[in-house]
Order: structure tokens, then sequence, then C-alpha cells
């Protein structure tokens, strides 16, 4: 147990420091590289839990695709951070009130913090005794239970790609394209013309 | 066919509006042939749709009084709000579809000779659509099941009053006439709308069946009126009754009817002789359940009738205008009317009321009919020996006269003589009154009609040369209307008789008249004494020949009299001085009280701190809020965390 | 762990119809031909839409839930769905001529609109935090897109930026604030949550008030409540024109059929706590919408103000609706802000209509100047806009007047009088700017004419909502009675 508490103390606090450095560093590829550091941490937050499938998952799509690519984004879009904060004293004294204020009201709330009665009861898969691996827990409770959000989220997946589609794609009348069944109806009278040259004459 | 009746006339003058305000505005001015299709246009489809729903209404007259159907149609939910519910119904009892059928076929007659009578006016279209309009409103008010649909229609008849009185209003006095109508309305109606709150405060309902079936439970139920206790449905018809007075130009709220002229002569005969201004009539039969329970009301109701019948009758005598004699004779017959309902006999003032109607129309169009052949003079004292010009409008003239004063065998004869007979037969001090009065009243009313046919169709032409070339019959298109409204004076008295006040009185109005068994003014009133019963007719002719005395063969008698009784006659052609002592009394003292208000209270006070001071501080306020817009997405962002920020604030804090 | 069996499809069947036609029709969009696909898409998205309503009808009474508890169809969510449905439909009906002149014709257009109507309807049936939030995200995705569907143009891009940005910060309050609940809970069911909190006889600790706050921002976010409401008139300004139109109705009443199920059902019997918040976000926005609008030049973004006003007038229904322990008087509120709604989406589909219709040489005009002399160039337009401003300004006996009636008279009830006072005086000021569109259209000089010539569905649109807000009065009884039955499946389970 105490192997365990003491790694969960240091994957959060890593996280916690990770996550403030994304928001403070300097150089904006460093911000993501910490960003990076986060998932790792935060999946190793997920071993402890048990959730192996997740924290995998997240290391794979989060790390391997949507960091790498805010890291290309961001290498490509030649941001001066400097440029950006130009605004932040300005706006620090009544930002860092707020933020206070807030920070120290969601300590209040946390101390008092009181769980409903038999919680337990209220839960739609309590985890049992696991007989099953995660994976195939998960299946069964996404394809089953969970089928209508699976589905709501297909749905707002297809709306992001037509989104992304609609606001970026562009037609180049320019470009020039591939038409098989054109290229392959074409007939070699339309293109060719046979002439007899006689000799001598030049074309 | 009852939804047809009603709903009829409210499309014709939807078109008819259409074309006065859409269709007209896009015609050029100079296009004068597409204007006039289009003035036809609006007058076949306002007439059409008008004869259409009177031929509508006497089928639902047949289906309901002949075969004793119940028309009650419900057309749907208005309101359902707590225990306030109810609905647009068109009520199918004898004394609705009665009025029904009258004012359908009235109007119908009207907007016929309104083809004739407007056809040199500018704005065709618009007058037919208003017409239409105030047809519908008219039906809507005397179809009511309930009193929120019959302030419906009671303040629609009084906007279409409004407008048409001021319909020529590029003229002053038009204007003026209008908006002295509409306020002097407005306090009836202002008695009449608390009267319809009581009611409700009463009885929970405002629909009829359940006030009617209620009232007698409800007979000695008191009311708390500036802390008093007073009999509640005393209370209530009092109320109503001050907005009849209004609508029905009684005595004391009088003084708009006979202004009223200023409007076109179809709008006085329609509006103001034959349908709007004896909605006070009508609703107070309407509400005879009430009034039955109520003896100050009834009393009150017969004071104020036979007053008014006398002092309109005197007032009427002196006039010159010919449209304001016949208007102050409107005043009068309507009192008979309310005297007549004020001794329970409901039914015999209903039979007037239709009667009336005929011969009043009649009447007034004969007028009109009058004033286009004289080029639109309206003074008697400019007109005469016009019968050999126009002979045709003076035939007619005489028959609704003689409707008017009570001649046998003329409708006016049998409704006014069952309402003296039925005042004399209350066999009360008030029933007394009434009668006495209103035997004074036929006197003068039979003087005055002959006074006016003289001054006008006889003697002298005191007319200027220009105006008597001019001279000439109506169209057909106004005498015939004419000779229908005449038929009507001559033969719906003998015809109906017995149905409205005889021997059928109870087959015929069923259950929509209610009158105490102890009230036996009607029944005592086929039982009483000869003398009472001739005397109406008697002081009629009487009147008839003092006026042949006074005008015709002695003509100099009228001006040594006027002259002779000065004060008597400035006192009768100031119209009792009604004008002036309102003028005094209210109208002045307003004045001053608004100058006050708006000099110190409005100008100072008012606006110096209010809308000029708030105006100011509402700016600052919109530049403010505006001015947060900064456009700043990071702005934005940061002040929904603000927002955030102090809810979870104002929880913590107020929480703890 | 058992497998579960099939969950019933019945109750979903509108939402699936939708979700199937939505892909049908990008397939119909690729595979026809590319001059008219738009067209094409644009009327059978219509069509989809238009018989979509009949399968939401279906359900006639009682409470129907599917797919684990997630899922809830009742007479509520029919009213709501049927609204939706209605401007979503009129706003791609509308959208047609603008496409054409702004060369922005493409037939994702009405696609998007159908996906977004299909998640507003999602959200309206929403029986958990879950599904809540997947229904808000499909929807809120879908308006980003089209808010920039212009993207050519600065203030269009900027206008979806703006939205999506600002609309993920509040979907982090959401979820912030549904975590929190969670972690009281351990569930995320509204039945669930419901039965603990009414067992807890509304008392509960601090946490939980907080995660409901932190719910109550995000929530406020779509219907533009204020403080949460900056983006509006930015957004509603910049992006194209009938997605305004779609903007100011269908999202804005699904949010509120959001509002009133989250308040009501799960949270009903904490009302004590949160009817603060409303009655604070109401009163904020009645002002704001009132006195923010004076200045204001362009007409679109006058009725961005305008509606974050109306959602402070609706915001009193919820907030008699928090008047916990009398579920008369809370139905009451429902029932009021139900009206309010219906007779909102009418009013704002004429006056977009109207706005949609302001072409000079063929090209769309937004300033409120540019409206001048209208009452002499085009009388009919004049006309009905006016009638659409006194409606919208709340002078009886239009039915913006009886919708404003309505929830007076609920705050009045629910002694809330200070509200009502607030809200009286906040629409004197408001119709001041309503008012003054009419004297720039009736008696300003006229400056160069508008084009004439309106198309027959346009046509159509006016006529028929000018004639339900002017004889409203006569017959509201098809409005009061679904409103009646929608909120009588949120009192009685």
């Amino acid at each position: 147990m105490i192997i365990q508490g003491l790694a969960f103390y240091m994957f959060a606090a890593i996280t916690v420091a990770a996550g403030v450095m994304v928001i403070s560093a300097r150089n904006p590829v460093h911000s993501v590289l910490f960003l990076i550091l986060a998932f790792f941490n935060s999946a190793g937050l997920f071993v402890l839990m048990g959730a192996e499938f997740l924290a995998m998952i997240l290391v794979v799509v989060y790390v391997g695709a949507v960091a790498v690519l805010f890291m290309f984004v961001v290498m490509m879009l030649d941001i001066s951070l400097a440029e950006m904060r130009a605004g932040f004293l300005q706006y620090l004294p009544l930002g860092a009130m707020i933020g206070f204020v807030l920070v120290m009201e969601l300590g209040i709330i946390g101390g008092s913090w009181v769980i409903a009665d038999n919680v337990d009861k209220n839960f739609v898969a309590p985890i049992v005794a696991m007989k099953t691996t995660n994976t195939e827990a998960l299946g069964n409770m996404l394809y089953t239970h969970y089928v209508y959000y699976f589905q709501a989220a297909g749905m707002i997946l297809l709306v992001a790609m037509i989104g992304a589609i609609v606001l970026t794609h562009r037609k180049r009348p320019d470009a020039r394209k591939q038409n098989i069944g054109d290229q392959v109806s074409r007939h070699p009278s339309d293109t060719l013309e046979i002439k007899k040259v006689s000799s001598g004459s030049g074309v | 066919m009852y939804i047809a009746a009603v709903f009829l006339p409210l499309i014709g003058s939807l078109i008819a509006g259409m074309i006065a305000f859409v269709a007209q505005g896009a015609v050029r001015a100079e296009d004068t042939e597409r204007k006039k299709r289009l003035d036809l246009a609006s007058q076949l489809i306002t007439c059409g749709a008008m004869l259409l729903a009177s031929v509508a209404a006497i089928l639902v007259f047949i289906a309901v009084v002949v075969n004793g159907q119940n028309g009650t149609v419900e057309l749907f939910t208005w309101v359902d709000s707590g225990s306030l519910e109810f609905s647009w119904e068109l009520r199918g009892d004898t004394l609705a579809v009665l009025m029904v059928t009258m004012v359908t076929v009235v109007s119908s007659m009207i907007h016929i000779y309104s083809i004739g009578y407007m056809s040199h006016d500018g704005s065709i279209p618009r007058f037919m659509g208003y017409m239409g309009l105030f047809s519908f409103f008219m039906l809507m008010l005397v179809s009511a099941n309930n009193l929120v649909q019959l302030f419906f229609g009671w303040e629609g008849v009084g906007l279409c009053s409004y407008l048409l009185i001021g319909f020529w209003y590029d003229r002053p006095s038009a204007n003026a006439a209008a908006i002295k109508a509409f306020v002097v309305n407005r306090i009836g109606d202002f008695g009449f709308a608390l009267g319809i709150f009581a009611c409700f405060f009463l009885f929970d309902s405002v629909s009829y069946d359940t006030i009617f079936s209620e009232a007698a439970a409800k007979s000695t139920a008191t009311m708390n009126v500036f802390s008093g206790e007073f009999h509640a449905l005393t209370i209530i018809c009092l109320l109503l009754f001050l907005g009849a007075m209004g609508k029905s130009a009684q005595l004391g709220l009088h003084v708009w009817l006979p202004d009223a002229m200023e409007g076109p002569t179809p709008v006085s005969a329609l509006i103001h002789a034959a349908t709007m201004v004896t909605a006070g009539v009508f609703m107070v039969a309407r509400m005879s359940p009430l009034f039955e329970y109520s003896d100050v009301a009834l009393t009150v109701v017969t004071l104020i009738g036979a007053s008014t019948a006398i002092f309109a009758a005197t007032v009427g005598c002196v006039q010159n205008d010919i449209k304001r004699v016949i208007a102050y004779s409107t005043v009068s017959q309507l009192g008979y009317m309310f005297f007549a309902l004020g001794v329970s006999a409901y039914s015999a003032g209903m039979f007037h009321l239709i009667t009336h109607a005929f011969f009043k129309a009649l009447l007034f169009l004969g007028a009109g009919s009058v004033i286009h052949a004289m080029s639109d003079e309206q003074d008697m004292r400019k007109m005469g020996g016009l019968y050999k010009l126009i002979p045709a409008t003076y035939v007619l003239m005489w028959i609704g006269s003689l409707a008017l004063a009570g001649i046998w065998p003329f409708s006016g004869f049998f409704s006014k003589d069952i309402i003296l007979e039925a005042a004399w037969g209350a066999h009360t001090g008030i029933g007394q009154y009434a009668f006495w009065l209103g035997i004074t009243a036929a006197f003068l009313t039979a003087f005055y009609s002959w006074r006016l046919i003289i001054m006008t169709f006889h003697g002298e032409s005191r007319a200027d040369e220009k105006t008597l070339a001019h001279v000439h019959e109506s169209p057909k298109v106004m005498i015939l209307p004419l000779v229908v409204l005449a038929l009507g004076a001559l033969f719906v008295g003998i015809l109906s008789v017995d149905y409205f006040v005889g021997e059928h009185t109870v087959e015929f109005w069923k259950n929509s008249i209610f009158v105490l068994d102890t009230h036996k003014a009607l029944e005592n009133a086929h039982h009483v004494p000869i003398w009472v019963k001739f005397l109406p007719l008697v002081v009629g002719i009487g009147g008839i020949a003092l006026a042949y005395l006074m005008y015709m063969f002695a003509p100099e008698l009228p001006k040594a009299l006027a002259s002779g009784f000065q004060r008597t006659y400035q006192f009768l052609l100031n119209k009792w001085y009604f004008d002036e002592l309102y003028d005094k009394i209210f109208v002045k003292p307003a004045f001053y009280l608004g100058r006050g208000f708006w000099k110190a209270g409005d100008g100072l006070l008012i606006d110096g701190v209010g809308p000029d001071g708030v105006a100011a501080a509402v700016q600052h306020l919109a530049r403010r809020a505006a001015a947060m817009q900064s456009g700043y997405l990071y702005h934005y962002a940061f002040a929904m965390l603000l927002g955030v920020a102090f809810l979870v604030t104002w929880f913590l804090v107020a929480g703890a | 762990m058992p497998l579960a069996t099939l969950p019933t499809l019945t109750p979903a069947l509108p939402e699936i119809f939708l979700a199937i036609a939505s892909m049908l029709l990008l397939m119909l969009g690729v595979f026809s031909s590319e001059e008219n696909n738009t067209r094409t898409v644009s009327y059978a998205s219509v069509l989809v839409l238009i018989v979509a309503i009949p399968f939401v009808g279906l359900v006639t009474e009682g409470r129907t839930v599917t797919f684990g508890g997630a899922f809830v169809t009742d007479t509520f969510a029919v009213y709501i769905k049927a609204l939706v449905l209605v401007s979503a439909a009129t706003a791609i009906i509308m959208s047609k001529d603008y496409l054409k002149i702004q060369g922005i014709e493409r037939f994702e257009f009405p696609v998007l609109i159908v996906l977004a109507t299909l998640g507003m309807m999602m959200m309206i049936s929403a029986n958990d935090l879950i599904a809540l939030y997947l229904g808000l995200e499909l929807q809120s995705l879908s308006l980003y897109v089209i808010a920039s569907f212009q993207r050519d143009s600065a203030r269009s891009a900027e206008a979806g930026l703006k939205y999506f940005v600002l609309g993920a910060l509040a979907s982090g309050l959401l979820l912030y604030g549904m975590s929190m609940i969670y972690g009281f809970a351990g569930t995320t069911s509204f039945d669930t949550l419901a039965n603990i909190f009414h067992d807890a006889h509304g008392h509960v600790s601090v946490g939980v008030i907080v995660g409901i706050v932190f719910m109550l921002a995000g929530l406020a976010f779509k219907v533009s409540a204020v403080p949460f409401h900056m983006w509006t008139p930015d957004v509603y300004e910049g992006a194209p024109t009938p997605v305004t139109a779609l903007f100011a109705v269908a999202p804005k009443i699904a949010a509120m059929g959001l509002f009133i199920r989250v308040m009501v059902g799960p949270f009903g019997e904490l009302g004590a706590q949160w009817q603060q918040i409303i009655i604070f976000i109401s009163v904020a926005s009645m002002l704001l919408g009132a006195f923010a609008a004076i200045n204001q030049t362009n007409i679109k973004r006058l009725m961005a103000y305008s509606s974050i006003g109306h959602m402070g007038y609706a915001l009193i229904g919820l907030a008699v609706a928090g008047t916990a322990g009398d579920a008369a008087l809370q139905a009451l509120g429902v029932q009021s802000m139900l009206i309010y709604l219906g007779i909102y989406m009418f009013m704002n589909i004429g006056t977009f209509a109207c706005i949609l219709l302001m072409k000079r040489d063929g090209r769309m005009v937004e300033g409120i100047d540019d409206l001048a002399g209208l009452s002499k160039s085009n009388p009919g337009l004049a006309m009905i806009l006016s009638i659409f401003m006194f409606s919208m300004a709340g002078i009886p006996p239009l039915a913006g007047f009886l919708g404003k009636l309505y929830v007076f008279q609920a705050a009045i009830q629910a002694e809330l009088y200070a509200l009502a006072v607030i809200g009286v005086l906040a629409s004197v000021v408001g119709a001041y700017y309503y008012i003054r569109i009419i004297k720039v259209m009736y008696f300003d000089d006229p400056v160069d004419e508008l084009d004439r010539g309106i198309s027959l569905e346009m046509k159509a649109i006016l006529v028929v909502t000018g004639v339900v807000i002017v004889f409203f009065v006569f017959y509201p009884v098809p409005l009061l009675t679904g409103a009646e039955s929608a909120t009588a499946a949120l009192f009685h389970k």
C-alpha cells in the first residue's frame, strides 16, 4: 500500500506541476512537451486505479497522436508567446485575485465534502471482483448499457469531420485530377489525327 | 348558417379594407378608371356579403323562432384560465336571433343606399369597410353568449362609430364630434366594465347561462362597495345601466348623439338610429334576469328613460337642422324603450326597438335623400316647397313620420301604444310619471315630425336659385332601400304585435326574456281604461294638427311665440344648456387641472427629474452596457469566470 | 456482469430517424449534380425535419425511458421538440436565397442544421448527465461550424471561433459541475439524483450546490443569459443571417427545455438553493437586454440583445419553478415559460424573415438606418415588421404581450414581486428600441429603396407568423393546452 501511495503522490504531483508548466513555459514547444508529460503521468494514475486499458489508450491516442499533432501545429504556426503575453501583466492582479478566491473556495468545498449515503448502490456498473479483462469489461459496457452514448459520440465525430471539411476544404479548379472513366472512354479519333505525310514535303 | 350571418360582414369588410388601404394605395392618383373599378368592387362585395348575411339571418330566425331549435353555436374556447372560462359563442335564442335579423336586414338596406349616397366621395372602399366592420361588431354584440364577448362587440361598435363620425376627417367639427362621442361613451363603458367585473366577482363566471341561472340564488347577496354593504344585483345593474346610458344616449350622457350627425347620413341611419344606440336597450333586456331582482335599478331605468323621452322631444321642437331633429327624436324614442324596460315590459321595449329601427332608418335615409337633393344643405330654414320636386322622398318621409308619431296602422302605433299602456299598467308612482311624460312626449313627437315635413316640403322655397336648379329625385339605388324600409315601417307592427306583446308572446320569446311573476305591467297593459288606450293616438293627431296650424296656416305664429317666450325658446334651442353645463363643470376645470399638471407637474417636476433625467440615465447606461462588449475573446472568457466566481462566492457567503 | 438486452428503440424513434436521415442527406449531397445539390439537400432536409414532427408526436401522454434510463420521452419533450423542429425547418427555408447571394451555397449547411437539431432533441430528451453533455456537444459543434460557414468573411470566421472557444469554456464549467455532482451522488442518472435529493429534503453539502452553480453557468451560456452572454452580440452579428435566425430560436428553446428539465427534474427539491441564481441571471439579462440594445445600429446585433432580454423574461418562469414544495406554483412557472418560448419562436422567426428580406441592389444590408422609409417603398413588409416589433415590445393585444403577461403573473403568484416589477420596467426600456425601428421605417426620410420582391416561401413564413402573433389573443388554446400537458409530464411522474 505504501508503494502505491507513494506512486500516486508522485504521479499526481508531476501531473499538476506539468500542467502549471504548460501554461507558464515561454517556448510553446516546451508547453507541448510538458503536456505530453502530464499525459504520461495521468496514464500512470489510471494504471494505479487498475484501468490499464484507459492508460494505454491515453498514451497511444493522446501522446501518440494528439500531442504530436499539436507539436506540428505549434512548430508550423510560429507563434510568438511573448506577443500574446503582452497584456498578461495588465490583467494579472485582477485575474490572480479571482483565481485566488476561486481556489480558496474550492478548498473550502473540498474540505467539507460529503458523499451521499449508500452511494455504492447508485453505481451503474460497480466494480466487482474482476474476472474479465479491462478491455472486455469496457467493451461489454460500451456496446450494451452505453450504446446510446457510444452512438451519440459517433454522431459528434461525424459532425467534427463534416466541420473540418466544410471549413478547410477548397475546390481547386486548376488542380488536375485523374478521371478513369474519361480515360477509358476516350477514343483515339477524338484526339488523334492521322495524316498521310508525303515524303519530302514536311508536316 | 348563424356563423355565416355573423362573419360574412367581417369578410366583406376585410376585403373592402384591403382595397382601401392596400390596393388603392398602389393606384396612381390620375388613374381614375382603376379607382372607379376598385370602388365598385368594394361596394359590390360589402353589399353582397350583407345581403347574404341577412338571408342567412332570416333562415336562422326561422329555424330558431318558428321551428324552435336551439341555435347556439360554439366557435372555440377563448379563455380558460382558472375559474375564468368562456368561449367565442353565438347565442341562439329569440332575443339574439331577432336582433341579428334586424341588424343584418337594416344594415344591408343602408349598405345599398350608401352606394348612391356616397357616390361622389373619394374614399368609398374605406367607408364600405368601416360599415361592414361595424355590422360585424354589432352582430358580435347581439349574438354574444357571455359578457366579455358582449364587451368585445360593445367596444367594437364604439370604435366604428368613432371612425364613421369622423369619416370626413378633414372637417374639424367632424373630428370634434367623433372625439366627443368616444369620450362620452368611455364614461358609460367604464361603468359597464365595472359591471362586468362585479358580475364575475359575484357569480364567478361571465357566461350568460351561469349568471342567469344563479341570479335567483344571489338575489339577496350583498357586495362591499367603498366599505358599505349594498345589494349586489343593484350595484351590478346600475353599473351596467351606466354603460347602456352612454351607448344609448340617455339623459346625462346624451350629448354626443346630436353632434354625431356630423357623420355621413347612412352612418346616422345605421349606427345612430337603428342599431348601435339601441345596444343599451338590448343589453338591459338581455340582462333582464338580473334587473328583475333589483327594484331600485328598474326605477332608475324608468326615471331616466321617461325624463330622456320628454327632454329630447322638447329640444327636437326647436331645432333647425333636419338631421338634428331626427337625432333628438331618436334620443326621445330610446327614452321610451328604456322606461318600457324599467316597468318590466322588456318585450314592449324590444318591440319598439325593432319598429323604430325601420321607421327611424327610413326617416334618416329620407332626410339624407333630401340633403342629397339640396346639394348637402341641412338647414330646414333654407328648404321648403320640395314636395313637387322630390315626390317619392316626400311620400316616404310621410310614412316614416306617421310611424314615428304613432298613427294607426303604422308600426310605431303598436309599439308606442303598448309601452304607454304598460307604463300605466305598472300601477306604480314611477309608472305614472313615465306614462304622463310619455304622453306629452308623444304629442311633441307628432308636432316636431310635421314641423319637419312642412318646413322641408311645403310653403315657399327658401333655397337659392343655384341649389334649386340642382334639386333632383335620388337615384333608384337610394329609393329602393327606402321602399323596403317603408314596408317595414308599414307592416312590421301590425303583423308582429301578437308575437311580441300579444297572445303568442310566450312561445315567441321562449326563455330569452325573464320577468318576475310580481311584475305584471305587460299583463295589465291589456286591461287599461279605454281612454288610456286612445290617448296616444289622440295626442299624436293633436300634435300633427298643431304643426299644421303653426307652420302651414299661421307661419308668423312660431316667431311670435319664440319672441314672446324668449327664455323658454333659448332654453330649448340650447338643448337645456347641457353642453354649456358640462363645459363649466367638467371640461373647463379639466382643462385648468390639465394645464396645471402639464406646466407645473409634468413640465417642471416630472420632465425635469423624470423622462429627461431618466432618459439621460438610460442613455448613459446603454453606452456603458455596450462598451462592455469589447470584442476581445479573453474579456468575454474573463467575464464568464467572474460570473461563476461571483455566484460561488455568493453561495458560500449566503450558505454559511 | 450480465449482458444487457436490446433497449427499446421506439421512444428514440425521431432521433434515430434524424440520425439516419442526416447521413442519407450527406450522400444525397455528394452524389447529386453539383449545380443544384444545395437546393435538393435543402428541400430534403426541410422534408426530413417536417416528417420528424409526427414521429415526435407519437407520444401523447405518459413518460417512457429507454437506453438504461439515459433517454426519456414525455409530452414535455414533445412540446419543445416540436418548436425546435419547426424553427430549424424555417431556418433552412429562409437560408436559401441568402446562401446564393453570398456565394456560399454548399449542401453541408442544411445537413449541419439537421445534425444540430438532432443534438437539440437529444438534449431535450436527456435523462442523464452524460446524455445531456453529448447532446449539448453535438448541437454546439454543429453550430460552431455553421457560425463560421462563410469562411472567407473575417467576421463569420471570428464569430465561429469566439463561439467555439467560449463554448468550450462553458462546456468545461458544465463538466466540472457534473463531476462535483457525481462525486457526491455516485450517479449521473437524473432519476437517481432526484431520489437522493428528495431523501435529503433539500439539505445537501455545499459542494453539491457549487456543482449546481457550475452547471448553471454552463447552461446559462447556452441560453446566453447574463453574465454568460458575451458571445451573443458578436456571434449574431458575424454569423450569416440565416444562421443567426437559427441561433436566436432553436438552440435557445432547446437549451431552455434542457434548463427546465435539469432544474426541475434532479434538482427540483433544491429549488431554494438555485432559485436565487436564476432570479439574479434573469434580472441581469432583462436589464442588459434592455439597456445595451439602445445604441445599436446593426439590426442583428440588436436582435442579439433582444434575445438576451427575452431569455431573461423566460427565466422568470424558471425562477417561479424554483419555489420548492409547491408543485402547483412550480407547474405554473414552467407553463408560463413554455408559452413564452412558443410565442418567442414565432416572433423571432418572423422578425428574422424580415431581416433576411433587407437587400439593396442584390446585396444584403443589416443597418437599422437601411430600413428608413420602408413604409413607402414596401408598406406590407413595414407593417408586418411593425407588428413583430410591437409584439416584442409587449404591446397588447399582440402575442408578445400575452407571453410577458403569463410570466409576470406567475411571478406575482410566487410573490416574486421585485422580479415582476423589474421585468415590467425592463420591457418599458426595451420598448424604446423596438419602437425606434418602427419610427425609422415610418417617419425617417427614405434612403435608397430596398429591393422588392418576396419569394413565396418567405411570404408564407411572414403571413403565418404574423397571423399567429396578431390572432393569438383570440385563439390561444392550442399553445396553452400544449404547454399545460407538457408541464404535467414534469410534475406528475
